[in-house]
Parts: structure tokens; C-alpha cells; sequence
């Protein structure tokens, strides 16, 4: 078998496309946008904003290129049953094309096994550039037990569809985009993994250290509520939310806070 | 004649390898308790060792005279070769010091940490930096970045570009009027050869080629695997097979390393392993991967630090020093001001 040496790129050559959040400041917060060829994750527990995140993603890609878009449909992939589609109505953008909702693939995925499936089914001919999976962590919560041996395929398959997905981000200049939930800390040491507060509570991203090795990107989402003493001797109270950078190719750790409003998710600087 | 031409066991072989013993003339001074301390190996197996490599090297020639095969050096030899040598600096004043200077040419250094640490900061920092000019004290060479992980940003390599082309210029005190085209960052973009992989075959193939391209560009200097593990943690049912699929990609790389006088820097992840009733932070690959590299560093997290733990080395001892990644890539973790580099 003849093999053709493999060629060396020139890194001036590889530009890195960015997809925009719909909003500047988080774009700029995450250093241009959501980059494309690698795995983002976005970590939070629940109602943190993820999903609203991911919807608001699949109207940005339909943007042209100059609004920070990716002019191509996208594919999301959910693991909670049902797809949010009432929530996806009500989010708007300027700019759109005519008919958003047709290009944009969903497509339920109901286990590890049958997401790698579906992962390596996808026909190339597809030309989505924006590959949501919202969550990752809903199709590895019941099959696996704590033992060693379970751990370890866990992991192996969390090594096949990071390898999948990261693929695909290549050959198609994608952004992939993972949602992951978050569990309690209850031992002083987070071991590996950074620990973050969110609702009061010590909290690092679920699926453990193998998992943190998939992916390029970890955003951190996190709610705190607090007593504000307003101007007029009134105590109310503050919902914040923030994102985190953990860690990224491509930004510093640092962290924003965001606002879910009606019509979308937006930075507050 | 070379260690690896030697009729002894594979796991002797690594052994010596990733002890520093290179070549036959490196054993021809060693004394058997001697070996057989910096192998970690019995003393009798020691003794054969030697016992076969000083066989290998006795070659009769004419006149009757017992001349060692060419290949063999004096130890003086050596040491004037290792000192013209020089080591790749990590950004960090520190971080060189307890590295003993910098990643050394001629050996194999693993560096290990958990995800966000700094290891593709730190491979992008020694791919630009191994490119500063011989002039200003650095090696002038090029580099191989083998990605297998997606995290090589070029915009992030740009800036640690830069920004270590200026504070060179700083530490010289000198002011340029117009640099010159080639000390530009865009230049040391274009000297760093990138290559992306996505699966363990390419990741062999590549590393089976990669003999053939350094003859074609023998002014790389260093060759980086960010990571070198991504690959080897999924479909290897067979953990036999993957252990020696490993141990023969080490070998090669370590050949590549004395071959080329090149430095090779493997990223590797970590793991949790269950030992003694619990659970430790480990680096992947198992304890056979172990012996594949000369050094190994091990990056991790104290509070909201970074520090870097020399954990193996053949003639440094093990010490810790904090570090951090600036904007301007990896720097010492308390310069405001800059330091002056005496050569």
C-alpha cells in the first residue's frame, strides 16, 4: 500500500472561524466567540443557562460570516427529551435568513452507544457547521456503575466520541458545543478538577477527569443569590449570573456576568 | 555500534535508554553496582549487561590490535558536545533553573498535567522559543507541533510570538530600528511545521515518517506531541498490545532525539489510579510508559497557582517552583520587572 507522507501545515495559514454569542460582550469575554475545529463545553446544573446558550447558538450560525456566523444550518443533538422548541420560538436575532427553523437538525440521542452511532452515521454531505450536544452527561448517568471496570469503558467511550466529534469539527470547520451538568463536592479536595460555587453549593463538572480531557474549551456557569441593601434601606434580592472560563486555548480564566433576558442571553459589562 | 543493536531484553534496553546510556562507549567506564543502581536492576543482571556490551565492542583489526567500533567517544568528547549544546528556554527564568537551563537536546521529556494546567502554553512557548536566534543566546532552530488534541490556537501562537521576540530584544537592551523579516513573529509561525492527528495509526505513521523528514530539515530543533496520549486511551481492548505499540514509539522517539541532537517533548494527561486503600492523581499510560522519557514534569494546580514538579531526571534532583501563564505566555509567577539574561 502506497502511503502519501503526511504534509505539514503552516500555522499562518490556520485561521481559527469564531461563532458568535449573539452578544459582544460575551463575545469578547470568550475571546472573539465560540471557536470552530474544537470541542466547547458548557458546564452548569440546571436552569444556569445552557440550553438557552445552545438555542441562541443555533440562530447566530445562520448569521452571514461578516455578523460573526457561520452561514451553514446546525444539528442538535438532546439527550433530555423534549426539544425545547417553545423556548427556540421566542428567541430572535436581527439579520436572520427567512424559515431559520428549517435549517436546523434535531435529532434525539438515547445512550452513549447510540450517540457514537449516530456520530459516525452522519452522512458527509451534511454540511452543518455547529454541532450541539445538550446534555452529555443524560446519557451516561444510569448505565454505569462505580466499578473499575465500568469506569473504564466510560471512559474509553468518552475518548471515541470526543474523537468523533473533534473529527468532524475538522473536516468541517464545526464548532461543537457539549452541555454537562455539575455534581456536589462533598471531600476538601476537588481532586483534578477546579471547584466552583454555584447556588451555595461547592460544585465541579460531572463525568470526572477523563472527561476534562475531551474537551478544549470549559465554560462554568454558575447562579449565586444574594441580600442587596438598595438605595431606599430596602433589602431585595440578587440573582447574578456568571460565566466562567476555566480553561481555554485561546482566553484567559477569568469570568463575566450574563442575563437571561425574553428575547436571548446577554453579557452584562 | 549502538545500544539498540545489543542482543538483551527490550525492557533492558528501555532501561538504558531512558537512563542516558546511549552508546557502547557510555558503559565502557561504568562499574557493575554502578549500573546496576542507575538501572534499578539487579546487580548480576547489571554485570551481564556489560558483560555482553563490551563483548559487542571488541573488533579485531589489523596489526592485531583491539580497536573499539566506530561510534565510540571519550567521555571528554561527550561533555564538549553537551556543552556546545544548548537548552530551549521554557519563558520562565525558574522553571529553566530547576530544568537545569531548559529542555535539553538529545533526550526525551515528558510533561504532565491535569486539563488547563499550561501544557499547550508550554509547547507552544518552546516551539517560539526554540526559534530565538543563536545570537541571543537560543538554539535558532525550527519546530514540529504535532496536535492531537484540537488545542493549538494560531492567534494564541502569535501572541506568545511577539511577545518573547521583544522581551529577547529587552534582555539584549538592544533597540532595532527595523526588524528584520525574519525575527518577525510572522516568521516563527511559518518555522513551526504543524501537523494534526486524529487517530493512533496516523499518529504512528506520522512518528515512522517523521526519520525521513528531519533528514530533509535538519535545522528542527524540537519535536512536540500535544498530547501524546489523546489516542491511546480509547479501542485498545488488548492492553498488551497497546503497551508495546507505546514502548516501540518511544524507542523511535528517543533514537530521533540522539539522531537529530533534537529535543522531543511529550504532553500526557492524567489519570486517577486506585492504590493503597485510594485514590491518586497519576499520569496516563501506565507504569510501563514510565521509562520512556529521560525527564518528566508534572504541572499542577496549589490553590490557584501553578507549579511545576521535576519528577524524573538523570543528573538534576526533584524541585518544585511556581510559574504562571501571562498574556505574553509562560513567565516566572512574580516578575514585574524584566530579567536580564547573562550568557
Amino acid at each position: 500500500m502506497a502511503s502519501i507522507p503526511p504534509k505539514p501545515e503552516n500555522p499562518l495559514h490556520l485561521h481559527t472561524t469564531k461563532l458568535t454569542l449573539g452578544c459582544p460582550i460575551l463575545d469578547s469575554f470568550l475571546g472573539g466567540g465560540i471557536p470552530c475545529g474544537s470541542i466547547t463545553e458548557l458546564v452548569g446544573e440546571s436552569s444556569a443557562g445552557k440550553t438557552q446558550l445552545c438555542l441562541q447558538l443555533l440562530l447566530s450560525s445562520l448569521l452571514p460570516p461578516s455578523l460573526g456566523g457561520l452561514s451553514s444550518p446546525s444539528l442538535y443533538i438532546y439527550s433530555e427529551p423534549p426539544f425545547p422548541l417553545r423556548r427556540l420560538l421566542r428567541l430572535s436575532l436581527p439579520s436572520l435568513p427567512p424559515r431559520p427553523l428549517d435549517h436546523i437538525f434535531v435529532r434525539p440521542a438515547h445512550s452513549a452507544d447510540d450517540l457514537l452511532s449516530l456520530l459516525s452515521h452522519l452522512p458527509d454531505s451534511l454540511p452543518v457547521r455547529l454541532i450541539i450536544i445538550d446534555s452529555i452527561a443524560a446519557l451516561f448517568r444510569s448505565e454505569f456503575d462505580n466499578t473499575p471496570r465500568d469506569l473504564k469503558s466510560r471512559s474509553s467511550l468518552f475518548f471515541k466520541i470526543a474523537t468523533k466529534l473533534k473529527d468532524r469539527a475538522r473536516k468541517l470547520g464545526a464548532a461543537v458545543v457539549v452541555t454537562n451538568h455539575v455534581v456536589d463536592v462533598v471531600e476538601a479536595e476537588c481532586g483534578g478538577a477546579r471547584c466552583l460555587w454555584s447556588s451555595g453549593r461547592r460544585v465541579v463538572p460531572a463525568l470526572g477527569l477523563a472527561w476534562s480531557h475531551c474537551v478544549n474549551t470549559r465554560v462554568f456557569l454558575t447562579r449565586s443569590e444574594g441580600m442587596v441593601r438598595s438605595s431606599n434601606g430596602e433589602e431585595c434580592e440578587v440573582r447574578t449570573r456568571r460565566m466562567h472560563v476555566v480553561f481555554s486555548p485561546c482566553s484567559p480564566e477569568r469570568s463575566c456576568e450574563f442575563a437571561i433576558v425574553g428575547h436571548g442571553v446577554l453579557g452584562v459589562g | 555500534m549502538e545500544i539498540s543493536c545489543l542482543p538483551i531484553s527490550a525492557s533492558h534496553r528501555a532501561k538504558l535508554l531512558s537512563a542516558g546510556y546511549t552508546t557502547l562507549s557510555s558503559l565502557s567506564s561504568v562499574s557493575p553496582p554502578q549500573l546496576s543502581r542507575d538501572l534499578n536492576v539487579a546487580l548480576q543482571e547489571a554485570v551481564d549487561i556489560l558483560k555482553v556490551s563490551s563483548e559487542s565492542c571488541r573488533v579485531e583489526v589489523q596489526d592485531g590490535a583491539v580497536e573499539f567500533c566506530k561510534g565510540a567517544q571519550t567521555a571528554w568528547d561527550m561533555l564538549s558536545e553537551e556543552q556546545a549544546l544548548r537548552h530551549i528556554s521554557t519563558g520562565s527564568g525558574d522553571l529553566d533553573s530547576i530544568l537545569g537551563g531548559g529542555i535539553h537536546c538529545k533526550e526525551v521529556t515528558e510533561i504532565g498535567g491535569v486539563p488547563g494546567i499550561g501544557k499547550t502554553q508550554l509547547g507552544i512557548q518552546l516551539a517560539i522559543n526554540v526559534q530565538i536566534p543563536y545570537d541571543f543566546g537560543g538554539l535558532g532552530g525550527k519546530a514540529i507541533y504535532i496536535d492531537t488534541e484540537g488545542s493549538f490556537m494560531a492567534e494564541r501562537a502569535y501572541q506568545i510570538a511577539e511577545a518573547s521576540i521583544l522581551d529577547t530584544f529587552d534582555n539584549f537592551g538592544c533597540q532595532l530600528k527595523e526588524i528584520p523579516e525574519k525575527l518577525k513573529a510572522e516568521s516563527f509561525l511559518a518555522n513551526i511545521f504543524y501537523f494534526r492527528i486524529c487517530s493512533y495509526t496516523e499518529q504512528i505513521a506520522l512518528i515512522n515518517y517523521l526519520d525521513q523528514f528531519l533528514v530533509e530539515h535538519k535545522d528542527v530543533k524540537i519535536v512536540i506531541i500535544d498530547s501524546v496520549t489523546f489516542h491511546f486511551r480509547q479501542d485498545f481492548d488488548d492492553l498488551a498490545l497497546r503497551t508495546r505499540v507505546l514502548g516501540g514509539m518511544s524507542q523511535k522517539l528517543m533514537n530521533l532525539a540522539k539522531k537529530f541532537s533534537l529535543s522531543v517533548v511529550l504532553m500526557n494527561q492524567v489519570t486517577t489510579k486506585f492504590t493503597e486503600g485510594s485514590f491518586h492523581l497519576t499520569l496516563a499510560l501506565g507504569d510501563s510508559w514510565s521509562h520512556s522519557c529521560t525527564n518528566r514534569v508534572i504541572l499542577y494546580w496549589n490553590g490557584n497557582d501553578r507549579y511545576a514538579y521535576l519528577d524524573k531526571s538523570p543528573y538534576l534532583r526533584p524541585a518544585s517552583v511556581h510559574f504562571s501563564v501571562t498574556g505574553k505566555g509562560i513567565r516566572d509567577a512574580t516578575s514585574q520587572c524584566k530579567r536580564v539574561r547573562m550568557m
